[in-house]
């Protein structure tokens, strides 16, 4: 008689012990494309998901490779969040590799975030490839806009909710915390900002139009010739008149593009190159959203005074 | 009448002004002269602006609490419609009228081949028939998207001169229907495929990492490959790792390999697929393959097929710095053989013999530059049916002036013990030296290629 109950009691005393497991599944399995995503649901969702990115920071996202084990993370995933506007475009291959119909396009956990983003750059005449890699529905690396956050942030919201409904209060509640956070980093951003506003800089790539704009710097230039295209002689040279004629301090180079070259055109011309966060994660001390844009400004404010 | 009145009233003004001083002529001069620079600043900032295709539109003001900031809706659209949670085919609509439902793609691949005028002869070269000639081997027009939320299809339409001097043919290369949402981690894929058999199969001429494809795939498979009509299913297990694995019945068109062309006796394939990360910066892909059908003689042909590839990419490159691939493929193949019993000449009965035959090929690549990369293959290759082996080594360098366009110079050396059809050239071309030479464009949308 006493053994049965030892054996019952084991099975109970087995499912106590495995019942944070069943909690920790109840939580949403959410893959982002980029790590500013990654950032951002994670803000958003709090304890009602587990987030994984696809990217790193340090890496172009245009080129990212189609690995397995990208299929391996979607393969269980409820939810895929992606940027759109083509920068991420290389998920589709990795979730057809996927096997998991619950975010195949058309899918509730197929999120996309840049519905409602007033997109820059979008081209007003014909474009080809001769015009380099061009996006034609415009600039797709809007997420480190801080501004564009609270639309990234609702559509993370609405993306969740869908998968369960039940959360959406909590969710939304989050999104306030984090807008609240952002608000009050904003206002101090602004105020250190403000001594150099108007001040004209070049990007390596153009990926990042929409942080200048924001804080009212002035892209007067790419490194690339034209997007995705790397820079001629004859481009270099032009950009180094340029800086000179434009009185430009700053070219921004991100981790995966060629530092030494931005150093050399720099150097020629009078200016500083430096990496910047051009993603989440791209460099030391940017781990998170906030993180990452509290180094752009610090480090441009620095470099433009 | 009022001209008049007016340059009298002018010159009476002039005699009334105060003379001007010197010093007033000097610093009116200096201002007109610092006008004329400002202007000139201007115009010239002016005409950049306005030499630049697209304008830049402000975001909206920073603000970033607050109401949630949407962007106005698209012509048509209300806040309400865009709020509501996204139907399967919402999607389209928001990239604006004229929008296509599916993308396109056109890639085109050229070749050319120089070698010794005995192989061209002999047609001993690695384009057959093609030797010391240029010529447009794969023009493909690809279509692919989604069907509907449960589907996605994928059309390619391919054009290549196949023989010397004859017209462009145009053939269907691929048509095919993945059903997505299948349970369990399972996909179907139906329809006319290149076969998920070994590495490089699967993958069409402008996209190999080589000028041609590896002499073991030809030997075994053809010169175009494993291409066949029927269904394959695949499986993703819900696993702590990567696993794929993938069970298909095809027709067995293929000739080379197989050849009864009926599902009455269909030829099977499957694969397992496995991928580890040593790391951010190492991966290796590891598979394995079969295929069993029957040959037009109506004997058993089983193809098994490993494959390997390895990529070292340091943190940050954009491209991996090295990449090893290989391949093996091990035949059993059942075959016919006239006997002669009493050496009289004829043919006095037909045996059933085994056939085992081995070949593979293992290649390095480096790509110290972004648009710079330079490798060698070497090829090892018995034939099928027939006796004899081959071997190749293939040094080549690729050039991209940007992802969209690509160029590739090759060098090859092929040592043969024997033709693998002698009787073309009385045993000539066992020794082929070519140079080859690709030029790769990609017009429109290209999916992006897995590891």
């Amino acid at each position: 008689m006493r053994r049965p109950r030892l054996v019952v009691g084991s099975i109970l005393m087995t499912l106590a012990l495995l019942a944070p497991g069943t909690e920790a599944a109840k939580k949403l399995r959410v893959v982002a494309t980029i790590p500013d995503l990654k950032s951002l649901t994670e803000a958003v969702g709090g304890d009602l998901v587990e987030v994984d990115a696809l990217t790193r920071g340090t890496q172009n996202f245009h080129e990212a490779e189609v690995r397995p084990s990208m299929m391996l993370k979607l393969r269980r995933a409820d939810a895929l969040i992606e940027n759109g506007v083509e920068l991420d475009a290389w998920a589709d291959v990795a979730v057809l590799g996927a096997n998991n119909p619950n975010i195949v396009r058309g899918a509730a956990g197929r999120i996309e975030i840049s519905r409602g983003i007033s997109l820059l750059e979008v081209p007003s005449t014909r474009v080809d490839r001769s015009m380099g890699d061009v996006h034609p529905l415009g600039n797709p690396h809007f997420s480190l806009d801080p501004g564009l956050a609270p639309i990234i942030t609702q559509n993370i919201v609405d993306g969740l909710a869908r998968l369960s409904p039940d959360d959406r209060a909590v969710l939304e509640s989050n999104r306030r915390a984090f807008l609240e956070r952002l608000d009050r980093e904003m206002a101090r951003w602004n105020k250190i900002m403000e001594p150099v506003r108007g001040a004209k800089v070049i990007a390596y790539h153009p990926d990042v139009i929409y942080f200048l704009t924001r804080f009212g710097l002035v892209q007067v230039g790419t490194l690339e010739d034209r997007p995705g295209i790397p820079p001629s002689p004859q481009h270099l040279v032009q950009i180094i008149r340029l800086i000179k004629a434009e009185g430009v301090k700053v070219i921004l180079v991100e981790p995966w593009n060629d530092l030494k070259l931005a150093e050399r055109v720099a150097a020629e011309a009078g200016a500083k190159a430096f990496v910047f966060a051009s993603a989440v994660g791209a460099v030391k001390g940017a781990d998170n959203y906030i993180s990452a844009i509290e180094f752009n400004v610090t480090a441009l404010a620095q470099a433009l005074k | 009448m009022r001209a008049r009145a007016l340059v009298v009233l002018v010159c009476f003004v002039g005699l009334l002004a105060p003379p001007a001083t010197a010093q007033e002529a000097e610093a009116l001069k200096k201002e007109i002269e610092q006008l004329r620079k400002q202007l000139e600043s201007v115009t010239e900032r002016l005409r950049r602006l306005e030499a630049q295709p697209a304008p830049v539109t402000p975001p909206p003001a920073p603000s970033p609490t607050g109401p949630p900031a949407m962007a106005p809706p698209p012509p048509g659209v209300s806040l309400a419609e865009l709020a509501r949670p996204r139907q399967p085919f919402s999607l389209y609509a928001q990239r604006g009228a004229g929008q296509l439902l599916f993308d396109i793609g056109v890639t085109g691949d050229f070749v050319g081949n120089l070698t010794q005028s005995n192989v061209e002869k002999a047609q001993g070269g690695t384009f057959a028939g093609q030797e010391n000639r240029f010529f447009p081997r794969e023009v493909e027009l690809s279509l692919f998207g989604q069907i509907d939320p449960y589907a996605y299809a994928e059309v390619r339409i391919e054009a290549g001169e196949d023989q010397r001097g004859a017209d462009t043919g145009v053939s269907l290369a691929e048509a095919s229907v993945t059903l997505l949402t299948l349970p369990y981690g399972t996909q179907a894929k139906f329809g006319q495929v290149r076969n998920r058999f070994g590495y490089s199969n699967v993958i069409h001429e402008h996209d190999l990492p080589w000028i041609d494809r590896p002499n073991v795939l030809r030997n075994f498979l053809g010169a175009e490959g494993l291409k066949e009509k029927g269904v394959e299913v695949t499986i993703v297990p819900d696993l702590p790792f990567y696993l794929e694995g993938l069970a298909g019945v095809f027709n067995g068109d293929n000739e080379t390999a197989f050849g009864h062309s009926t599902l009455r006796v269909p030829l099977f394939t499957g694969r397992l697929r496995t991928f580890l990360e040593l790391g951010d910066e190492n991966a290796v892909q590891l598979g394995m393959s079969v295929a069993s059908g029957e040959t037009t003689e109506k004997q058993r042909d089983t193809l098994l097929g490993w494959e390997g590839r390895y990529k070292y990419r340091p943190e940050g490159w954009l491209h991996p710095l090295l990449t090893v691939t290989g391949e093996a493929i091990y035949s059993l193949r059942r075959v016919l053989v006239e006997v002669d019993t009493d050496g009289d000449g004829l043919t006095d009965l037909i045996r059933k013999r085994e056939r085992d035959r081995f070949g593979w090929y293992a290649g390095a690549e480096v790509q110290p530059f972004r648009r710079w990369a330079a490798g060698v293959r070497y090829d090892w290759s018995e034939f099928p049916a027939t006796p004899g082996k081959e071997r190749s080594v293939e040094p080549y360098i690729t050039f991209w002036p940007s992802e969209f366009l690509r160029f590739r110079l090759a060098y090859k050396n092929t040592d043969r013990t024997h033709r693998e059809t002698p009787d073309l050239n009385d045993g000539s071309a066992k020794r082929v030296d070519e140079i080859l030479f690709q030029g790769t464009f990609i017009l429109g949308a290209h999916p992006a290629h897995p590891f």
